[in-house]
C-alpha cells in the first residue's frame, strides 16, 4: 500500500482539480435530466470553484498545525461521499449543494496531499508531483467528462471518482509525517505569481469551458467529438515540460512565453475560419502549451522556499479557482448576451435562405413554420433544425435542394454561434496578456535604487 | 552572459512566432469573416426565381419582389420585415400600406420586363381550382387564347386583386395556409369578375 500511496495521492490531486472543469461537457445533459435554468446549471461549475477558492486557505491553516494525514484522508472521504451524492442527485439544488461539499473535502485533500507527497518524496519531487498532477488534472478534466458523458452518462463522471478516493484514504494514512520548521518560519504569500495565476486561470476558463460549449452547443457536435478535439490541450500541456527543459530558458521566460501562447491561442479561437473541428486544434495546442509552461512555473514560483508549504499551496489553489470564478463571472454574461444578440442576424440569414430556396412555395411556408417551432422550443439555445426538415413532405426532385438548404441553414447557425463566442475569447486573450503585468520585474530597480541611496 | 539572455528571450520569441503563424494561416483562410450572411439591400435589384409553376410561381415571384419593395419603403431588410410580420399580432398601418404598394410595384415591374404571363396561361389552372358550373367551365375552356387575353389582362386582374385584398387580415393569418389561400382565391375571383365587367363596359357604346 505504501508503494502505491504516492501515485494514488497524486491521482487524487489530479481528480480534485479535474473536477473544476469536468462537468462542462455534461452541463446540457444535466440540464435535460434535472431540469432548471441555464443560470442554475452554471452554478454546478461556479459552486465548486467558488467553494474551493474560499475554503482552501483556511483548510491549509488547519493542516499547518495538525498532522495532514488524517485531515487529507478525511478530506478525500468527504470528497468521495459528496461525489456519490452528486451522482445520485435528483434535483439541481442537491447537485449544487453536493458540489460545494465536494469542494470542501477537496480543499483538505489538496493541501493535505501536498504535505504528504513532500513527506514521502522530499521537497523538490513532492512539490513537482503535486504541481504536475494538478496541471494534468486541470487539462484532462473536460476531455474525461465529455467521454464519460457520451459513453455512459453524466453521473458516471462522479461515480468513477469514488473508488479512486476510497483507495486514496488508506493511502494517505500510510505516509508518516514529521513537522519541520512549521512554527519557526512564516513567509508572506507570493503576490505576483498568485495574481498572475488568478488572471491566467480566468483566461484559461475561456479555453477550457467555452471551447467545449462552442463545440457542443454552438456547432452541435457530440460530447465525444468535442472531447476528442479538446484532448489536444492536455497533450500539448504534457509536451510543454520536456520542451521547456530542452530550452532551459528559466521560469520567468517560460511564464512570459506561456502567457503569449495562451493569449494567441484564444485570439486564434476568436478568429476561426469555419466550423471544422480541425481549425480549433492549432489554437487549442497553443493554449495547451501555454498552460503547461505557465501554471506549474507560477505555482513553483509561489511555493519556492516558502513556509508553511501547505498554506502557500493553498494560496495557489485559491488563486487558480478564484481565477476560474472570475473568468466565469466576466465571460458568462458576455457570451450569453452575445448569443442572444446573435439570434437576430442568424434568423435573418435563415429567413433569406428559406425565401430564396429552390423549393415550392407551399414547402417553404411549411418549413418556415417548422423552423419557427424549433426556435421557440429551444428557448434561446442554438436549435437543431433537422426535425423541421424531417416533417416536410417533399417531392423527390426537391430532396437534394432541401438537403443543401439544411446544410446552409446549419452553417448560418454555426457562423452565428462562432461570432457569439468571439468577444469572450478575445477577453480571455486580454486576461492572459494581463497575467504578464504582475510578472514585470518592477521591484528589482526599486531595490537597487534603495541600495544606492543607502550607500550614498 | 550572452547565453542565458538569449535563452531567456528565445522562448517568448518562439511563442510569438508560433502565435503569428497560427493567426496568419487563420486570417489567410477567412478567419474573422465566419459570420452570418448579411441581409441584402431590399432597394437594390434582386433576381427572383421560383421552382413552382403557373399561378403558384406567379404568386411567389410577386410576393418576393413585393416584399423587397415594401422593405425598401420601410427602411428595413426584407428578412426583418418577414420576421416582424410573422410575429403574433396585427401588422401596423405602415406595414400594410408598404406591402400593398410593394405588391403593386411588383406587378408593374413584372409587366414591364415581360415576366407576367398572359391570362390564357393561367386559365386552366384557375378553372381547376374554381368551383364553377360544369357547362360554364367547358365554355371558358373552349375559348381561344386570343379571346381570353383580349378580355382579361393579367396586370389589371393582379392590381384589382391586390387593391381588394384585406392585407391586415391576410398578414394576420400567415400561419394558416388554408385561410391564406381562401382569401387570395376570393380576391382573385372578384378581380377577374370586376376586370371582365370593366372590359364589357368599355366595349358598350356610351
Amino acid at each position: 500500500m505504501r508503494r502505491a500511496a504516492v501515485p494514488l495521492l497524486a491521482l487524487t490531486v489530479g481528480v480534485v482539480l479535474a473536477d473544476s472543469a469536468i462537468v462542462t461537457l455534461a452541463l446540457p445533459e444535466i440540464l435535460r435530466h434535472l431540469g432548471g435554468s441555464v443560470a442554475q446549471v452554471a452554478w454546478v461549475l461556479i459552486a465548486f470553484n467558488l467553494m474551493l477558492a474560499l475554503v482552501v486557505v483556511p483548510a491549509a491553516r488547519v493542516c499547518v498545525h495538525r498532522d495532514p494525514a488524517p485531515l487529507a484522508a478525511a478530506g478525500i472521504a468527504v470528497f468521495a461521499g459528496a461525489s456519490a451524492v452528486c451522482a445520485l442527485a435528483g434535483s439541481m439544488d442537491v447537485l449544487i449543494a453536493a458540489r460545494c461539499v465536494q469542494a470542501l473535502g477537496g480543499a483538505f485533500a489538496l493541501v493535505g496531499c501536498l504535505e504528504l507527497l513532500v513527506a514521502a518524496d522530499g521537497e523538490k519531487r513532492g512539490v513537482a508531483r503535486w504541481v504536475t498532477a494538478g496541471v494534468i488534472g486541470t487539462a484532462v478534466g473536460p476531455v474525461a467528462g465529455g467521454l464519460l458523458t457520451e459513453a455512459v452518462s453524466w453521473q458516471a463522471i462522479f461515480i468513477v471518482q469514488v473508488p479512486i478516493a476510497v483507495l486514496a484514504v488508506p493511502a494517505a494514512m500510510t505516509i508518516p509525517w514529521r513537522p519541520t520548521r512549521v512554527v519557526a518560519e512564516r513567509h508572506r504569500p507570493a503576490i505576483a505569481p498568485n495574481l498572475a495565476l488568478v488572471l491566467l486561470s480566468a483566461a484559461l476558463t475561456a479555453a477550457l469551458f467555452l471551447v467545449v460549449l462552442l463545440l457542443v452547443e454552438g456547432w452541435g457536435r457530440s460530447p465525444a467529438a468535442a472531447a476528442l478535439a479538446v484532448s489536444i490541450v492536455p497533450v500539448a500541456a504534457f509536451t510543454a515540460r520536456p520542451l521547456a527543459r530542452i530550452a532551459r530558458a528559466g521560469p520567468r521566460s517560460e511564464t512570459a512565453a506561456g502567457c503569449l501562447l495562451v493569449a494567441g491561442g484564444l485570439a486564434g479561437l476568436a478568429l476561426l475560419p469555419s466550423a471544422n473541428l480541425a481549425w480549433t486544434l492549432a489554437p487549442q495546442a497553443l493554449v495547451g502549451l501555454g498552460l503547461g509552461l505557465t501554471v506549474d512555473s507560477l505555482t513553483f514560483a509561489a511555493l519556492r522556499d516558502r513556509l508553511p508549504r501547505a498554506l502557500h499551496g493553498g494560496w495557489t489553489i485559491g488563486a487558480r479557482h478564484a481565477g476560474v470564478v472570475l473568468g466565469l463571472v466576466i465571460l458568462t454574461p458576455v457570451f450569453t448576451a452575445d448569443l442572444r444578440d446573435a439570434q437576430v442576424p442568424a434568423s435573418e440569414a435563415i429567413t433569406a435562405l428559406v425565401l430564396d430556396a429552390p423549393l415550392r412555395a407551399e414547402d417553404k411556408i411549411a418549413l418556415a413554420q417548422g423552423l419557427s417551432d424549433r426556435l421557440a422550443e429551444e428557448r434561446g439555445r442554438v436549435p437543431d433544425l433537422h426535425p423541421a426538415f424531417v416533417a416536410l413532405s417533399l417531392e423527390p426532385s426537391e430532396r437534394s435542394a432541401a438537403a443543401r438548404l439544411e446544410r446552409d441553414l446549419d452553417s448560418q447557425l454555426e457562423r452565428a454561434a462562432t461570432q457569439a463566442f468571439r468577444d469572450s475569447f478575445l477577453i480571455g486573450a486580454g486576461l492572459a496578456l494581463a497575467a504578464l503585468v504582475p510578472l514585470i520585474p518592477v521591484r528589482a530597480p526599486l531595490r537597487r535604487r534603495r541600495r544606492l541611496r543607502s550607500a550614498s | 552572459m550572452k547565453g542565458p539572455n538569449v535563452r531567456a528571450l528565445a522562448l517568448p520569441v518562439v511563442a510569438a512566432l508560433l502565435v503569428s503563424g497560427v493567426l496568419g494561416v487563420q486570417a489567410a483562410n477567412g478567419g474573422g469573416d465566419f459570420v452570418p450572411a448579411r441581409a441584402a439591400d431590399p432597394c437594390a435589384a434582386r433576381t427572383v426565381s421560383s421552382v413552382s409553376k403557373g399561378i403558384d410561381a406567379l404568386g411567389e415571384r410577386l410576393v418576393l419582389i413585393g416584399l423587397d419593395g415594401a422593405a425598401c419603403r420601410l427602411g428595413v431588410s426584407r428578412e426583418a420585415l418577414v420576421l416582424d410580420l410573422a410575429q403574433p399580432g396585427e401588422p401596423t398601418d405602415a406595414q400594410v400600406d408598404a406591402v400593398r404598394a410593394g405588391l403593386l410595384e411588383a406587378v408593374d415591374e413584372m409587366n414591364a420586363d415581360g415576366t407576367l404571363p398572359p391570362a390564357s396561361d393561367l386559365v386552366d389552372e384557375a378553372l381547376n381550382n374554381a368551383n364553377l358550373n360544369g357547362l360554364l367551365e367547358f365554355g371558358i375552356r373552349a375559348l381561344p387564347d386570343s379571346v381570353i387575353n383580349a378580355a382579361l389582362k393579367t396586370d389589371d386582374v393582379m392590381r384589382r386583386a391586390i387593391n381588394s385584398l384585406d392585407l391586415r387580415k391576410l398578414l394576420g393569418d400567415l400561419n394558416d395556409p388554408n385561410e391564406l389561400t381562401d382569401q387570395i382565391n376570393a380576391a382573385v375571383t372578384d378581380a377577374v369578375k370586376d376586370s371582365l365587367v370593366a372590359r364589357l363596359k368599355d366595349l358598350l357604346p356610351g
